[in-house]
């Protein structure tokens, strides 16, 4: 492989990884807080992108700005809406019950969308300080890449600072080890939680917004979206903020080696690999199991 | 519960996704058409199960919006055969099995005389089989694997759009004429399932049959409705190819067009793909000057009167101009409502004995039904967009649009009777 090429398929291994990241760190936050699977998360992630079209529509050049701070924070309010009146109720269901509220959700939220954007392919801009591409080691390196990259990047270390170095990072550590002694001590555990999911959802609202340049707004990216951040989560271990980023550099690494060297096997290394953990390790990479 | 129950739960749940949602489909519309078409007034109803879901949805919306207009021109000028036409729909969410379950009961409850295609082959493939156990014409206006006209034909079956292989033939064709002698570097990206990998296949096959001289340099199949393919964009750039033939479309063809565009790609590289007028109207300003495009019912390329007239009634009715799905679907239902006019009843043994030989007057011109296969003999439109917008329709179109004629690039006769036994 040339100098151009390793440069242009490790920016390939990074934007992949960093698109899934963020979406996946979303879904196996919530898990670790909450116990849940939420399948919804897929929506989140659409509206996200698909607010952003609109804004974009409405502001022109600055609209994806805007959309960047303002999109995250109306999916997360979605967010607290879809906690407090829905999963609330389903905390102590099994498994299977949350899942299957969660993917009503899904359904609904998708037919909610069909009728508010319609089915047509809907699509925006990058704004122009992001557009284009500088030569690299005689390779083409697209400015919106590094972007993408970037922003993967300060989500990781935020959610990292929050988990690990504040209080409230041990509260929610806190609520899935002893909810009783923490409620006990002053704490109020359903804040927290609905917190904590309404942080879940903006962050796919904000993945929704940074891929809505270099990707098709449509119906149906919800449910693509979250397979394959589902995928990632499994083999980063469900819970692990850190798994989510290993998983999707994983999966990048796979994925981009697999398209350049047997493109017909690429995207079947993923399930192949998803297996394997599953096989070996259920719980997950970097997951523990669960009491 | 440890983790690997909840993986399996999941996975459990995602692959019922199909089926959970076709359940809030189901076909609309209530069903008194009478079938025979005895006696003056009531009305006849035709149907069309295609998808109206997931990121092929605009496709399948399109469509059936056509079917629907063609429907609406006929019962104002007085219906046909003095009936009115009601359109029946459903959501087969690209689901053969679901598709096919559809088209029994639009056939059966519904009474519907004649079915409209779906968007997807396989789906196509599995309703043509229904239609033929009932004796009920189908027209396919938007699926167009030609195995549906050779491997599966059936007498009750009609293909309206350019099949697999003609519709890679006709780009060979553009580009051979470009490239003269010259040796060229070509790499192929498709969605991976049977359309993507028999295009890519069509269209190398016509290159070498066209003797043109090329290098295959890489060829990716993504999966279909991908979010991200920056590993296989990665891996195309990075091959370094002079022209690209793409055969994705729709949101997908938008995706990969605004990721190859950060790269600087189509400054060095020749994209040649389905740019229709969907993903050339979402593209808008970033639509890419000096690749080639395919399509096979470009409404800006047809300069006739009748076509003129359609878009415009198009536009008024659902705000936007007509995809080819759209006018491709009212000529199929055009075609139909001739060959009940020739027979002067709505009995299918009848209708479509009409149809073989005939020349058809549809919003696309005149279109012969050859008699071996079915298969209209439709154009496919290619050109070069443009890098300036229409000061009409506000997109970037064709600049130099060549029209493939019907017989260059279809399969004859005898190589269509030897497909099909």
């Amino acid at each position: 492989m040339s100098e151009s090429s390793i440069i242009t398929n490790l920016i390939g291994i990074l934007t992949t990884a960093s698109t899934l990241f963020m979406v996946a760190a979303g879904l196996t936050l919530v898990f670790g807080a909450l116990r849940l699977i939420n399948i919804a998360h897929g929506s989140f992630y659409m509206y996200g992108a698909y607010l952003a079209t609109t804004l974009a529509a409405r502001l022109g050049g600055a609209g994806f700005w805007v959309s960047l701070v303002i999109c995250p924070l109306v999916v997360a309010a979605m967010g607290v809406l879809v906690e407090v009146l829905v999963l609330r109720r389903l905390y102590r269901r099994e498994h299977l019950t949350q899942l299957l509220a969660t993917f009503a959700l899904l359904l609904i939220f998708a037919d909610i969308a069909l009728r508010l954007w319609g089915k047509s392919v809907r699509s925006i801009k990058a704004p122009s300080a992001l557009n284009g591409h500088f030569q690299f080691g005689g390779a083409a390196v697209p400015v919106y890449d590094l972007f993408v990259i970037g922003v993967a990047a300060l989500v990781a270390i935020g959610l990292w600072a929050l988990m690990s170095r504040s209080k409230l990072g041990w509260r929610v550590r806190a609520v899935v080890d002893d909810p009783e002694v923490l409620a006990a001590s002053g704490t109020n555990v359903p804040l927290i939680l609905t917190g904590v999911f309404a942080l879940g959802a903006m962050l796919a609202g904000l993945s929704g917004v940074v891929i809505a340049p270099e990707q098709a707004v449509q119906p149906g990216m919800d449910a693509e979206i979250i397979v394959a951040a589902f995928i990632v989560a499994v083999i980063g271990g469900l819970g692990s903020i850190v798994g989510a980023a290993i998983g999707s550099l994983i999966i990048g690494v796979v994925e981009t080696l697999g398209a350049v060297w047997t493109p017909s096997w690429a995207s079947t290394f993923i399930y192949a690999l998803m297996i394997l953990v599953l096989a070996i390790r259920p719980w997950g990479l970097f997951g523990e199991t669960e009491r | 519960m440890m983790h690997k129950n909840i993986a399996i739960a999941v996975a459990a749940t995602l692959l019922l996704g199909p089926l959970a949602a076709c359940s809030s489909s189901g076909s609309s519309g209530d069903g008194n058409g009478s079938g025979g078409g005895s006696g003056r007034g009531g009305s006849v109803t035709i149907g069309e199960s295609t998808s109206l879901s997931g990121s092929i949805a605009n496709l399948g919306q399109t469509g059936l919006q056509g079917l629907q207009l063609a429907a609406a021109d006929m019962n104002a000028s007085g219906g046909l055969l003095g009936k009115k036409i009601k359109v029946v729909s459903a959501d087969d969410n690209a689901q053969p099995a679901t598709g096919a379950s559809e088209a029994r009961s639009m056939i059966t409850k519904n009474h519907a005389v004649a079915l409209f295609g779906p968007v997807s082959s396989a789906v196509a493939a599995a309703q043509e089989q229904v239609a033929a156990q009932y004796k009920v014409p189908i027209f396919f206006h938007t699926s167009n694997d030609v195995g549906l006209m050779t491997k599966t034909f059936t007498p009750y079956a009609f293909q309206d759009v350019p099949n697999t292989m003609m519709e890679p033939r006709a780009v060979a064709d553009y580009l051979a004429k470009k490239v003269g002698n010259k040796q060229i570097t070509i790499a192929t990206f498709a969605p991976d399932y049977s359309f993507g990998h028999d295009t890519v296949d069509g269209f190398l096959q016509a290159l070498k049959t066209l003797h043109v001289n090329y290098k295959l340099v890489k060829q990716e199949f993504p999966p279909l409705g991908a979010s991200n393919i920056s590993s296989y964009l990665s891996a195309l750039v990075s091959a370094h190819p002079q022209y690209v033939f793409n055969a994705q479309y729709g949101g997908d063809l938008v995706a990969f067009t605004k990721q190859a565009a950060q790269f600087g790609f189509f400054k060095d590289t020749t994209v040649i793909a389905m740019y229709a007028y969907a993903p050339l109207a979402a593209l808008g300003s970033s639509a890419p000057a000096g690749a080639i495009g395919f399509d096979r019912a470009p409404f800006w390329e047809i300069k006739t009167p009748e076509m003129t007239k359609f878009v415009s009634e198009f536009k008024a009715k659902y705000g936007k101009y007509p995809t080819e799905w759209a006018i491709l679907a009212y000529s199929a239902a055009q075609e139909w409502a001739y060959a009940v006019k020739k027979a002067g009843s709505f009995d299918s043994a009848k209708v479509i004995k009409e149809l073989p030989g005939a020349s058809v007057p549809t919003i696309i011109g005149s279109m012969t039904v050859r008699a071996c296969d079915h298969q209209s003999e439709v154009p496919e439109y290619v050109g070069t967009i443009s890098g300036t917008a229409d000061p009409k329709f506000g997109i970037h179109l064709y600049n130099d649009g060549f029209t493939a004629p019907f017989k260059d690039i279809s399969l004859t006769c005898s190589e269509v009777k030897a497909l099909q036994k």
